[in-house]
């Protein structure tokens, strides 16, 4: 490995230090909250949007939080079009995920369970697969056990709607023992508020 | 460190790589090319003991991960071809298989082992294993980590010393972050320091693990032939996984060494390959008869978890190399309902020009077997419903739910057998 590269190395690490610790994370306050330009939900408590030190994130994701991303996220999707990820890939050779035009039920839920992998989490699995709703728009609703690379065991509930040929995907994400729970109230109440905007 | 391909190790784990060069050289046992007394024990105060703690603290994640299968078959066989192996060693080695889709294993100075399921699943039989294990036992027997503690320090090179500056603030960003699935995946800046800083204390690592690898190589195939497994076998796991290589999606990949990029320090090369062909040279040969019982003695041991480890391979999303392990792995002619329904995974999700129609053929070989899981009778339907072929389609939906009567996706089924039935006017 050559000077230069680690030389790199060290910038980048001090580039990250900054994201980390010089960035102002925006508070979502209660009320409509915009997702781009295609739909919004309604929160009922203040979140906060930790999308901007998402580093490298795709742009159509944005990712909420209410006690840090650890603790419990929330994560919307514009509408993806097909060769759209959810995860940004870190190398070409490791590809994460990509929507594709004309899945199968069964290919959406594996888009968004093997997102959820690309993400770290391992022993992903999804159970009580439902119909949803997607504001007006029919959609896949399921729920998701998973543990992080640390053992911690995280429950999750997603949402995926295909709308005129884009996939809306919703996930929330949280620890099993007493954060999920806490905020599912609050989750459902997001869910039920999606409006498409006119 | 030795026998790593493409691995993913932890922040916590490359720190405690990177951690070796605190230890201090001067009063330790063991010395290079002495093989290690059976229950030695590192004096304190030593390098050897801080590599120990080191190496205590590495094997508790182990121990505590989520990917450690604990399936006492599974673990009972691996410990005891362990034991065959090195008997002399049998109390103080442990081995914990690991659920990760890459080749890999690892000894560690203290005795601890790691096998990923990525290795056990591409190797073909006992006497691949055996080489690897005696390859792994052989770093631990001679020594290698402290070797290579002692000459990384002795170089003090300004590319290890970078290498665990970097290291060092990426902790203080992971510790920012709360941890290191935090680090990767909240804010991918990290992920990508990670990745740097885990390829650069592994450069720094193996500097001078060149000739421990060909000790490894050599001595562990000895070890397996005392041991009774076909030295044979050795040059093939490195042959498997050059053409591993070939097969890759990827250019990038196909145009490398194995084992090369930032582990340049020994490379999987013909001449190695040559080394251990030469060794294994007037070695009783084993009939094919012997040969086919011995892969088939090692599918028993790896079944249960053909699936679940064919399933993480695909998260890989390379398909061309998925797709060369299932052919290996079918040339054996079994579990084809298993490894057909596989096939048809990795073709269905790369989709490449004419990789439906190929998946479409797989799932319907699969179906033919009765170890097919019921999926394979869904994508097919899916498959074939895509194209427009609904009585394949109806009959393979109601084959899925015959055998699958309370799968999650009972309702969405239904109801595309429902419209089928509405648009043929039934």
């Amino acid at each position: 490995m050559s000077l230069r590269i680690f030389k790199s190395a060290l910038i980048a690490t001090l580039m990250g230090l900054c994201v980390t610790a010089c960035a102002v994370i925006p508070e979502a306050p209660v009320g409509p909250y915009s997702v781009g330009k295609s739909y919004q939900v309604t929160l009922a408590q203040p979140w906060n949007d930790v999308s901007l030190i998402m580093n490298a994130r795709p742009a159509k994701v944005r990712l909420l939080s209410l006690d840090g991303p650890l603790l419990n996220r929330l994560y919307l999707t514009d509408g993806l079009v097909p060769g759209d990820f959810m995860v940004k890939p870190a190398a070409k050779e490791r590809p994460t995920p990509v929507y594709r035009k004309a899945m199968s039920a069964s290919e959406r839920v594996e888009f968004v369970s093997d997102s959820v992998a690309a993400l770290d989490y391992r022993n992903v699995e999804t159970t009580g697969l439902r119909p949803g709703k997607f504001g007006p728009h029919s959609a896949l609703r399921f729920d998701l056990t998973a543990q992080t690379a640390e053992g911690l065991n995280m429950s999750g509930t997603a949402l995926i709607s295909e709308v005129d040929g884009k996939a809306y995907v919703l996930i929330f994400l949280a620890p099993s023992e007493h954060f999920y729970a806490a905020q599912m109230a609050e989750v459902e109440n997001i869910i039920a508020s999606i409006r498409p905007k006119t | 460190m030795s026998f790593k391909i493409k691995n993913h190790l932890s922040l916590g784990v490359v720190a405690m790589l990177a951690g070796l060069s605190l230890g201090h050289g001067a009063h330790a046992a063991a010395g290079p090319h002495t093989l290690r007394v059976p229950g030695q024990m590192p004096a304190s105060r030593t390098d050897e003991a801080s590599l120990w703690t080191i190496m205590d603290g590495a094997e508790q994640v182990a121990k505590a991960s989520p990917d450690r299968i604990k399936d006492p078959a599974l673990t009972g066989y691996v410990q005891s071809l362990t034991c065959r192996l090195a008997p002399e060693y049998c109390k103080e080695l442990r081995v914990y298989v690991l659920q990760r889709p890459a080749f890999n294993a690892s000894a560690a100075a203290n005795g601890y082992i790691e096998l990923w399921s990525g290795l056990l699943l591409r190797a073909d039989s006992e006497d691949e294993l055996g080489f690897v294990l005696g390859h792994e036992i052989t770093h631990y027997a001679e020594n290698h980590a402290i070797e290579t503690q002692r000459a990384a320090k002795l170089r003090s090179n300004v590319k290890f010393a970078l290498s665990l500056a970097v290291n060092w603030t990426g902790q203080a960003v992971a510790a920012n972050a709360g941890s290191v699935q935090a680090a990767n995946d909240s804010v991918h800046t990290a992920s990508a320091i990670k990745e740097l800083l885990y390829l650069g204390n592994i450069a720094a690592y193996l500097q001078y693990s060149r000739v421990n690898e060909t000790e490894a190589d050599q001595a562990g195939l000895e070890r397996a032939s005392l041991a009774g497994f076909d030295p044979r076998a050795a040059a093939g796991v490195w042959r498997k996984l050059i053409d591993e290589n070939q097969a890759s999606d990827f250019p990038s990949r196909r145009n490398e060494p194995v084992g090369s990029s930032i582990f340049s320090t020994h490379p999987i090369n013909s001449a190695r390959m040559l080394a251990l062909t030469k060794a294994a040279q007037g070695a009783v040969p084993t009939t094919p008869e012997q040969a086919q019982e011995r892969r088939r003695a090692y599918r028993r041991q790896i079944r249960p978890f053909l699936s679940a480890w064919l399933a993480d391979d695909l998260r890989r999303r390379d398909y061309g190399q998925t797709l060369l392990v299932i052919d290996r792995l079918s040339s054996l002619g079994e579990d084809l309902g298993v490894l057909n329904f596989y096939r048809g995974e990795a073709l269905r999700q790369r989709r490449s020009d004419g990789d439906l129609a190929k998946a479409r053929a797989a799932y319907l070989s699969a179906s033919l077997y009765g170890d097919a899981p019921s999926q394979a009778w869904r994508n097919l339907g899916d498959l074939a419903l895509r194209d427009g072929n609904t009585a394949m389609a109806q009959s393979a939906y109601m084959t899925y739910l015959g055998r699958a009567p309370n799968a999650q996706d009972r309702w969405i089924i239904d109801a595309a057998i429902r419209a089928m039935n509405t648009a043929a006017g039934r």
